[in-house]
């Protein structure tokens, strides 16, 4: 005889996966014309207890719900980043927000980066456009816990100077002798002096990589991925050590609505960080 | 084994005495002279159980929205001052499902499996957890076009809390003209509704060998469907990613959604916020999607993951016959047909698998 | 300061500003958030300083016609609202019949004093900002929209099918009982009213989108022994498709 165990009976009734925590906003940075960062803590004081890679579905009352990707690191303890592009009716409320303002956030969601078996490695990030965002969580962590990874090679593209997200960081990077910082930016205008191109020219200097021991993380809009994919591919790197993260249409962000499916993935529990190696077969997932 | 039986009539009565604990819910006929035969059954709350038509062929839609229901609210919200209070809203009502066949069974035993696995979604478990179910077996074809039989579904050995088999109507030493029910139960809950009620009694000799029996008259009872075997449809669809069939038949595909919406094993939803007039406050709500909706797939930004019905169909089929067994190892698809019934292009879910068995 | 809010009424029945009057205590809610500054069906005018006009009714004359270019100059947001102004409704149906036809027949000999043009909906004439389609408009959408707007919330119409919502109804599909429902191809939002109480769905919400009605032709031919003919009178019931043919 089999039982037929009805789920979760000892579910707390009083709550709900839905309920978003408050959560006030420290600080508000304009970054772009489409962009700003948001510095959160939660209203209770405890910290978001996140994995790089992961996000979070911001709330506004009356309005709806947002996936976010958590642009800090949880070494940065206090608060969390949120970088948050204008392009949609949620997000267009949270570029209203000031500091103080209380809203919602439900999370961290998603897997984030395998940060064990990342440690020790050879880091490469290479990220393209608001990717600077998710790929921020990680960096951080990397330069907070340097002595954990081997060398760490960054590239950033930016489609031009103006859309350049995290000014300070940027610098900052480029002055951190740990840090092997590349940028580019695809169309130049007459005030900028760094380098032109798309995010690949940058990997000309690349030493010769240790396969076995590099780790390649790759965050950019899906035409971006193949071609820098093709590169690392192409050194040796193997395909369970590119790891990438998806953007999707992620609603309740516990694997059940279906929205952010690509074919048969739930991006937002699944990911949305996964190998290239799982990828490849899914034939939706960088379409 | 039999656990125990009990005539229709003991049957109702029980049920009747459940209503006095739980609301009850199962087939009620409508009479729609139009259609033939000229009733249809749906699965609603009566008030005794003298309204229950427990000879009921199929019910038009499954009973899903009694677990989770066409649009609900998750939790009310107050905004004061800049901030904002949410509690949430969890349906605890007592019911009795009556009247669940195999294939509704296996579909619920799906959305147990989706709702608890990794967080455990608190609205659709308090209305599970306070849901007794009450499954009846179906001895023969509820209706044509079905391929329950085909899916493995047309069985339950779980999944319910008390199981009947119609057993006999004839008029010997059981029957009494009257249709007799061997009972089993799948739970403890419903062991204890089993062992703790008169009406039912013990099986007689006579009932365990007509249970005996049920199994291989049901089985002969049931035709194929399928020009394939389920088991066969993973690698079937392996090949067919890019098959023309896709782009063939969604040429007559509406986009409407109605085989998500009817659908006992589609449970992908969406949620809105609903202000009331004074916008103070108002409700987050979860309403049911489909994956066959021109905008399900759509991200900020307007860009559309799945814009064409072919792309939307294709990823319809891989789900019900592939993928949702793939993870979870439960039918995506219970073959009760009401997709292909409720379909106002004719596209049949069984004929699509068909074609590309046809086609591999 | 309030918003300023007035309605309008072209060649209809006006049945979607009274709709607006039968809100009854939820209007209000409304009437505390806003300014009613010009409202036929509820008061005499008295400003044309508008910063939401509503505008029930075809364009069907050429009075209507000019009326409806001073409405546009004077409102800041323009919504049509009802099938009439969203679709043409139900005067489009005289446009077939040729106006030589169908002036002398309403009118007979003072025919030339009644001057008549094919019905047409009023973004036919002016840019529309947003519509609220149906036969008459749906009061919870117009409720819906006036509270989005207040708040700064964007309105967006539901770009499904009828059929979502009556399948959410719990109704047994009309197609069941042989009858040939244009649900599949209406855009939702009415709560599949007609279907739930019956009646076919005649498409007074406009069509959900150019694939569904593509999807209806191929249909319509291959699967149902129906008339095309009485599809497109159906259709044309409300203004949805005046073509003769699917495409």
């Amino acid at each position: 005889m089999s039982t037929a165990s009805p789920p979760a009976a000892d579910a707390k009734a009083t709550s709900s996966i839905y309920l978003p925590e408050p959560c006030i906003v420290r600080s508000v940075q304009k970054q772009t014309d489409h962009e700003s960062l948001y510095e959160l803590s939660l209203e209770s004081g405890e910290e978001l207890g996140h994995q790089p890679g992961q996000f979070v579905q911001v709330s506004i009352m009356g309005v709806g719900e947002c996936p976010i990707s958590i642009c800090s690191s949880p070494t940065r303890e206090g608060s969390f980043g949120l970088c948050v592009r204008r392009v949609g009716e949620v997000t267009n409320y949270i570029h209203q927000l000031v500091e103080g303002d209380v809203i919602g956030v439900r999370g961290p969601l998603g897997c984030g980066f395998p940060l064990d078996e990342l440690h020790g490695k050879d880091m490469i990030v290479v990220a393209g456009g608001l990717g600077l965002a998710p790929a921020r969580s990680l960096i951080q962590y990397i330069v907070d816990q340097r002595s954990r990874f081997g060398s760490f090679h960054l590239f950033y593209g930016a489609r031009e100077p103006s859309e350049l997200l995290f000014r300070h960081d940027l610098t900052r990077w480029r002055d951190n002798p740990d840090v092997d910082f590349h940028m580019t930016v695809d169309q130049a205008d007459e005030q900028w002096r760094g380098k032109t191109g798309v995010v690949t020219t940058l990997f000309k200097g690349l030493p010769k990589l240790s396969p076995k021991n590099t780790a390649v993380v790759i965050i950019g809009p899906p035409v971006m991925f193949k071609f820098v994919v093709i590169e690392f591919l192409a050194r040796g790197i193997t395909q369970d050590s590119i790891l990438c993260s998806l953007e999707r249409r992620m609603k309740c962000g516990v694997g059940k609505c279906g929205h952010c499916q690509a074919n048969n993935i739930y991006v937002c529990r699944e990911g949305p960080v996964f190998r290239y190696g799982r990828l490849k077969a899914i034939r939706e997932a960088l379409a | 084994m039999l656990d125990r039986v009990v005539t229709q009539s003991g049957l109702l009565e029980l049920i009747e005495e459940l209503g006095h604990t739980h609301q009850l819910i199962g087939p009620v006929a409508r009479p729609v002279p139009e259609c033939d035969p000229p009733v249809r059954h749906f699965y609603q709350r009566v008030k005794h159980a003298g309204q229950l038509d427990l000879s009921f062929s199929y019910c038009t839609y499954s009973p899903k929205e009694f677990l989770f229901p066409p649009s609900e609210t998750l939790f009310n919200f107050e905004k004061v001052d800049g901030r904002f209070t949410a509690t949430p809203v969890l349906d605890e009502q007592r019911r009795a499902l009556v009247g669940v066949h195999p294939c509704d069974v296996h579909a619920i035993e799906l959305l147990d499996h989706v709702f608890a696995k990794d967080h455990a979604d608190e609205h659709y478990a308090a209305r599970r957890s306070h849901t007794f179910i009450i499954a009846i077996d179906c001895p023969t074809p509820c209706t044509s076009g079905v391929f329950c039989a085909d899916m493995k579904t047309n069985t339950a050995t779980q999944g319910y809390d008390v199981m009947l088999y119609p057993l006999a109507t004839g008029d010997g030493a059981n029957g009494n003209g009257q249709t007799r029910y061997g009972a089993v139960f799948g739970t403890e809950a419903g062991r204890e509704w089993l062992y703790y009620n008169r009406r039912f009694t013990s099986p007689s000799a006579e009932d365990e060998r007509s249970f005996k029996a049920y199994p291989q008259t049901k089985a002969a009872a049931f035709t194929r469907e399928l020009n394939t075997t389920v088991d066969k449809l993973p690698a079937l669809l392996d090949r067919s990613y890019d098959s023309l069939l896709w782009e063939a038949t969604a040429r007559r595909c509406y986009s409407c959604g109605s085989c998500n919406l009817v659908c006992p094993t589609c449970y992908c939803f969406d949620m809105h916020d609903h202000n009331e007039l004074s916008e103070t406050c108002g409700q987050r709500r979860r309403e049911w999607d489909g994956c066959q909706l021109p905008e399900f797939a759509v991200v900020a930004g307007d860009h559309n993951f799945r814009p064409k019905a072919a792309q939307r169909l294709r990823h319809r089929t891989y789900r019900k016959a592939k993928w949702v067994k793939e993870q979870s190892g439960l039918a995506g698809c219970v073959g009760c047909a009401r997709c292909d019934r409720a379909c106002t292009a004719k596209i049949s879910s069984v004929e699509v698998y068909n074609q590309l068995a046809e086609e591999a | 300061m309030k918003p300023k809010v007035a309605i309008f009424s072209l060649t209809s029945c006006e049945g979607c500003s009274l709709a607006i009057l039968e809100l009854e205590d939820r209007l209000l809610d409304i009437l505390g958030a806003v300014e009613i500054v010009n409202f036929r069906e509820g008061m005499t005018p008295r400003s044309w300083d508008i910063d939401l006009g509503f505008v029930d009714g075809a364009v069907s004359t050429p009075e209507d016609e000019k009326e409806l270019l001073t409405i546009r100059e004077h409102c800041k947001v323009l919504v049509a609202i009802g099938a009439c102004a969203c679709l043409g409704g139900i005067n489009t149906l005289k446009n077939p019949q040729g106006k030589d036809s169908y002036a002398p027949y309403v009118y007979g000999d003072q025919a030339k004093w009644f001057p008549t043009t094919d019905a047409k909906p009023i973004s036919a004439v002016v840019d529309v900002d947003y519509q609220l389609p149906g036969c008459p408009m749906v009061k919870e959408e117009f409720l819906r929209f006036v509270q989005c707007i207040l708040a700064g919330r964007t309105f967006r119409l539901p770009e499904t099918a009828v059929c979502v919502e009556c399948k959410k109804n719990g109704n047994l599909c009309l197609y069941e009982k042989g009858v040939v429902c244009l649900g599949p191809i209406t855009r939702a939002g009415c709560e599949a009213i007609c279907p739930t109480y019956g009646s076919k769905c005649e498409a007074c919400r406009g069509i959900v989108s150019e694939d569904a009605l593509k999807a209806a032709n191929i249909n319509l031919q291959e699967q149902y022994d129906v008339s095309l003919e009485d599809v497109l009178a159906d259709l044309r019931l409300f203004g949805a498709h005046q073509d003769t043919t699917l495409p």
